[in-house]
């Protein structure tokens, strides 16, 4: 970034819309991502990335009369929902304003429900890649440049950026320090 | 269903084999089904701690604080109680809990 000021990612407009910034180059990336999202969606239900979109929701495996009345009931909603929000977020990539001094950025504007697809597709995304890069709680591997699996670490690291200056601006008055302080939560409500 | 199902049905066992006392047995299903059940949201790593502020307050109206009580138990103990209710109720919880993208499970406690 350099002596440059960092652009606003996500600016805030009226009914809950943004303006998203992306680089040419960025959105470039972004193109065959609703492709690829596409395919995890239709792939076996063994797939790993795929079960972790759609865990089961009762944890007691002897549950499965419940589990399956209950997937029977919600999961194609669950699937529809994630297809639409893929739809919207890839009509967004092929919008926008060609803005900066050098023509570098593209201004997107989101209506509501387009900011919300992009939350939910941005965190599915991310889930996916958790996935398949071993995401853990331990620090990521120190991979050289040249190894294939770099560009997806810095990938994954881009989007949790993306997503995270979503959701600080979603969130508004945000305070990081809350997130990790030991100062009291206790008494609410 | 199978969890109330087997319930009414182990009431019912109960009761045949019991004194002819027919209306105690509803009372006793009453009770077993309407115990209060919870919805479980369990820790992982990819999901941002700012994310899971927001979906706690999006999905259940929770106060900034009280989500942010809730996501750091989460972060901190593994897991934790976000909601509790009858078991529909909870259903429909895990289901928007899951279209957010956060592992959520839902039980009976016994």
């Amino acid at each position: 970034m350099g002596i440059f000021r960092a652009r606003q990612r996500w600016e805030p407009g009226p009914d809950d819309s943004m303006v998203l910034s992306l680089t040419e180059v960025e959105l470039a990336l972004l193109q065959n991502l609703p492709d690829d999202m596409r395919t995890v969606l239709l792939t076996s239900d063994d797939d790993p990335a795929r079960k972790r979109l759609f865990p089961r929701a009762y944890l007691d495996p002897t549950a499965d009369a419940a589990e399956t009345e209950w997937r029977d009931a919600v999961y194609p909603d669950l699937v529809d929902q994630r297809f639409d929000a893929l739809d919207l977020v890839g009509a967004t990539l092929t919008r926008g304003v060609v803005a900066g001094r050098d023509r570098e950025w593209r201004e997107i504007t989101l209506a509501a429900e387009e900011v919300q697809a992009w939350l939910s597709v941005l965190n599915d995304v991310r889930l996916v890649l958790g996935i398949r890069l071993g995401v853990g709680d331990d620090e990521p591997p120190e991979l050289p440049d040249d190894d294939p699996g770099a560009a997806a670490w810095e990938f994954y690291d881009w989007l949790t950026y993306l997503q995270g200056s979503l959701v600080e601006t979603l969130l508004g008055d945000f305070d990081e320090s809350d997130l990790f302080g030991d100062d009291d939560l206790d008494d609410d409500e | 269903m199978s969890y109330r199902f087997v319930a009414t049905q182990r009431a019912s066992t109960r009761l045949a084999t019991a004194p002819a006392e027919i209306a105690e047995p509803e009372v006793a299903e009453v009770t077993v089904t309407d115990k209060p059940w919870i919805v479980i949201v369990w820790n992982d790593p990819v999901n941002l701690m700012s994310y899971v502020v927001y979906v706690f307050q999006q999905l259940f109206g929770y106060s900034r604080k009280k989500a942010t009580r809730l996501m750091r138990q989460v972060h901190e103990e593994g897991r934790a109680v976000v909601s509790d209710g009858p078991r529909e109720k909870c259903e429909i919880d895990v289901a928007r809990l899951h279209a957010a993208g956060l592992w959520a499970t839902m039980e009976h406690p016994s």
